[in-house]
């Protein structure tokens, strides 16, 4: 099982995985540094690949404007879930999983609760994810770690990446000293939008078809690829490369599960238990090192 | 350099009521009053958080709107808040240029200067006596008078005219306050304004130049330290109105 687990295949099949969960991951922990969270990113991941797809089935769109479109519109859900957020000023917990039910109904409802599928050859589908670069790694790896380069620079390297770890640290120091804290959510509301569609739309190019019902779980796992690399659900605290790692982790689990011939019902199991234990240990480790300050 | 700001009161529920105060450069004013007296409506106002409702505010002999505290911010009016002043979770360099990050472009992108950042916060530390292992430490593991020393350092360092100190001693110890204390005489020194509130008046005593009381919103006492007493100034918030009608036969003397 060990040389089946290393071997270049196995691991371009993690990448692939991740490669999915982690634009989202990256987007979700963005938005957790910042102070808030998108529960809705799995309704609109589903959402923003089938615009895609009944666009260039349906609407004979060309694949190119439909692909801006989708991932607009699930930019526009995003951006959405950031007015109702912080102009009704209501937790964005709450907004989101409302914006999660109704995102989920209107994507069942699309297609009467069918699966869409895309059996011409379409060359923007083999970009989006189709496309293997070597072995099993499929080209939306190449994507993902682009977005988290970007994503990683933003937040390291940007006066925009300091407002975001103020403004979710600690909103009114951040307020206080000329941070547009609002705007800053708003933005980070709009990319995670974005991002949940462009990981609709890498699985749509991988698999040729979406379904309404996948991306149940989404929301919830992209969270905890954000946890399990060091993210705060407080805001304030994280890292774009622990997201990565933590989407990595998760991908991993999935696989390997699977390689050791385990049903792949265990997988939710050892995700809940890496969750807590991550945490645990990140706590025990803060501990541990103040003592030694 | 002259800070002066001429009356102006504040909303339905009159929290500040024909309000004058009058700052001048290398001068320290102590903000005094009881809880609710207005003294945050009065400083939310100056730093640019609040807009007045009537009343105008002048600075450097201009008339000046304030929109946002980054508008205060651009003046030189830089506000440090009892426990707003620095985000606890993030770096002291971080801390020490939010809301004004120094910028180098490189090709299309505007990044961040990473190396000034830490070149002038661990300047800056050396200047106020603060010894961390680097300027990318973590301000929650700094004590409370390390936190309003960074935070009033901040102010000298990005050429601040007016520092605006809210309970900036409320939560430390002795020591630690006599530390706060000679910032602020430091800050003086420099020919900066400083507005010190606090309802503590024995910390804002020994470095006051004026002290400044309010009272439901209305200012009840304005003296300069050498007229007056610390006995006096009690009396005058404790006892309030009374205290209003002695401290206008004071002013009119």
């Amino acid at each position: 099982m060990k040389r089946e687990f290393l071997n270049p295949g196995t691991l371009g099949d993690i990448v692939t995985i991740a490669a999915e969960l982690g634009v989202v991951a990256v987007g979700a922990s963005f938005l957790m540094i910042s102070g808030e969270m998108d529960l809705s990113v799995g309704s609109n991941f589903a959402l923003g690949g089938m615009i895609l797809a009944m666009l260039i089935t349906k609407q004979n769109w060309n694949p190119i404007l439909a692909f801006i479109f989708a991932i607009s519109c699930s930019a526009g859900i995003g951006a959405l879930n950031g007015l109702v957020t912080l102009y009704a000023r209501i937790p964005s917990f709450i907004t989101t999983l409302g914006a999660m039910m109704f995102w989920r109904g209107v994507a069942l409802y699309l297609t009467q609760g069918w699966p869409i599928s895309i059996f011409e050859n379409i060359p923007l589908l083999g970009w989006l994810g189709g496309d293997r670069i070597v072995s099993t790694v499929h080209i939306s790896a190449i994507w993902w770690l682009a977005i988290g380069v970007l994503f990683w620079i933003i937040l390291q390297k940007t006066p925009y990446g300091n407002w975001v770890f103020a403004t979710g640290g600690k909103r009114g120091a951040a307020r206080a000293l000329g941070v547009p804290d609002v705007k800053v959510k708003l933005i980070n509301f709009t990319l995670i939008g974005l991002l949940a569609g462009l990981g609709g739309c890498f699985q749509l190019g991988r698999m040729g078809s979406m379904s309404p019902v996948w991306g149940q779980d989404l929301a919830l796992e992209a969270i905890a690829a954000s946890v399990i690399g060091g993210n705060s659900l407080n805001g304030g605290v994280g890292s774009i490369l622990g997201t990565m790692l933590g989407a990595i982790t998760m991908a991993s689990i999935r696989i390997g599960l699977v390689m050791i011939g385990a049903p792949a019902y265990w997988y939710m199991s050892f995700v809940g238990f890496i969750v807590v234990a991550a945490v645990a240990l990140n706590v025990m480790l803060g501990e541990v090192i103040s003592w030694s300050k | 350099m002259e800070g002066k700001k001429l009356c102006k009161w504040f909303g339905r529920v009159a929290a500040l009521k024909d309000v004058d105060i009058t700052l001048e450069r290398g001068e320290v004013v102590g903000l005094v009053g009881d809880n609710g007296a207005g003294k945050s409506t009065l400083i939310k106002i100056l730093s640019g958080v609040y807009k007045p409702d009537s009343g105008e505010l002048r600075f450097e002999g201009r008339k000046v709107e304030l929109d946002s505290p980054r508008d205060a911010r651009k003046l030189g009016i830089e506000t440090v808040y009892q426990d707003l002043a620095l985000v606890e979770t993030m770096s002291i360099a971080r801390n020490f240029f939010l809301g004004a990050e120094p910028r180098k472009r490189i090709g299309p992108f505007n990044l961040l200067d990473t190396h000034k950042m830490r070149e002038d916060t661990e300047e800056m530390l050396k200047d106020i006596g603060i010894t961390v292992r680097t300027a990318h430490q973590e301000v929650s593991t700094l004590s409370g008078g390390e936190r309003q020393a960074i935070a009033i350092g901040r102010t000298m360092h990005f050429g601040g005219k007016l520092l605006i100190l809210d309970e900036p001693t409320s939560a430390l110890s002795v020591h630690e306050t006599n530390k706060v204390l000679s910032y602020i005489n430091e800050a003086r020194n420099r020919g900066l304004a400083v507005i010190f509130i606090t309802h503590n008046l024995y910390h804002v005593y020994p470095v006051a130049d004026k002290i400044v009381v309010l009272e439901h919103g209305q200012k009840v006492g304005d003296f300069r330290k050498e007229d007056t007493s610390v006995e006096e100034l009690m009396d005058i918030i404790v006892h309030g109105i009374e205290g209003d009608r002695r401290s206008l036969k004071n002013t009119a003397t």
